[in-house]
């Protein structure tokens, strides 16, 4: 199970990330169906790449909203007189 | 303007992920919103050029890019070439079980113990280099090639960077783990 493990942890990530060719992929999801080990690594992988998703949330102020519009508006604009 | 009504419409909306984007690369909610603003501006200007059809957000994270490594860089004339040390493969779910031994629990603890903050600080901490990878693939889930063409850079740059970046952070939440006692079978 060793070199069958190694090779799964080296393409865990591309794995995890949709980035494997189809018969990687295959060889790889066939390991993690048999290895309690792998599959627990590629779970808390899984967990944590979630979590980082939440990174992306922070709100700016509804000022900077009006503020590209207002910049917008006025390169409209000045494209129009020239 | 019919473009600037399209404009308004498909680029507008991803004003506030870019922000958030933008603030893990600046770390400063008044520079975020800076070089949001003026990301969107030179998306405006260049609106002609973007093929309609094509990936927009893709396209709108390429210049914020652009915008906050040219406003920076000026900065920080010789951006420090920070290497990082080798690290182990799943570093972090290796040290878990470490400690842990055959308690599965402690993985829930550690990841659960991790505040949205202490993710946001991690992934800041880590350098530009191995920063902008991590944050396109795992916060914005771009594709390795999309990562390529927004860094420009090629597509193995991006995975070896990706892959090192992700071992960085692990290990800096590691660490924030042991600070709080969160790793010790005897605490």
């Amino acid at each position: 199970m060793k070199a069958a493990c190694d090779h799964a942890v080296d393409y865990l990530y591309q794995y995890i990330d949709e980035e494997l060719t189809w018969s990687r992929r295959i060889r790889i999801r066939w390991h993690l169906k048999r290895c309690g080990n792998c599959v627990d690594a590629y779970g808390f992988e899984i967990k944590l790449k979630a979590r980082l998703r939440e990174c992306g949330k922070d709100e700016p102020s509804q000022e900077l909203f009006d503020r590209i519009r207002a910049l917008i508006e006025q390169e409209a604009a000045g494209s129009q007189e020239v | 303007m019919a473009d600037r009504a399209n404009f308004e419409r498909d680029a507008l909306p991803y004003a506030q992920q870019l922000y958030s984007a933008a603030l893990r690369m600046t770390r400063n909610p008044a520079d975020a919103e800076d070089v949001v603003q003026e990301a969107f501006l030179k998306a405006y200007r260049g609106y002609g050029t973007f093929k309609e059809g094509t990936n927009l957000k893709a396209w709108l994270y390429r210049i914020l890019t652009n915008t906050y490594i040219n406003r920076y860089r000026k900065e920080q004339r010789r951006p420090t070439e920070v290497e990082l040390g080798e690290l182990q493969d799943l570093y972090l779910f290796k040290r878990v079980g470490e400690v842990s031994g055959a308690e599965r629990s402690t993985e829930e603890t550690v990841l659960e113990s991790m505040v949205d903050s202490d993710i946001k600080g991690a992934l800041e901490a880590l350098p530009e280099k191995f920063r902008m990878p991590v944050l396109l693939a795992d916060v914005e889930g771009f594709s390795y090639k999309e990562i390529a063409e927004i860094l420009d850079v090629p597509i193995g740059t991006v995975m070896s960077r990706l892959h090192r970046g992700r071992k960085a952070l692990q290990k800096k939440l590691w660490s924030l783990a042991e600070q709080r006692g969160l790793t010790g079978p005897s605490q």
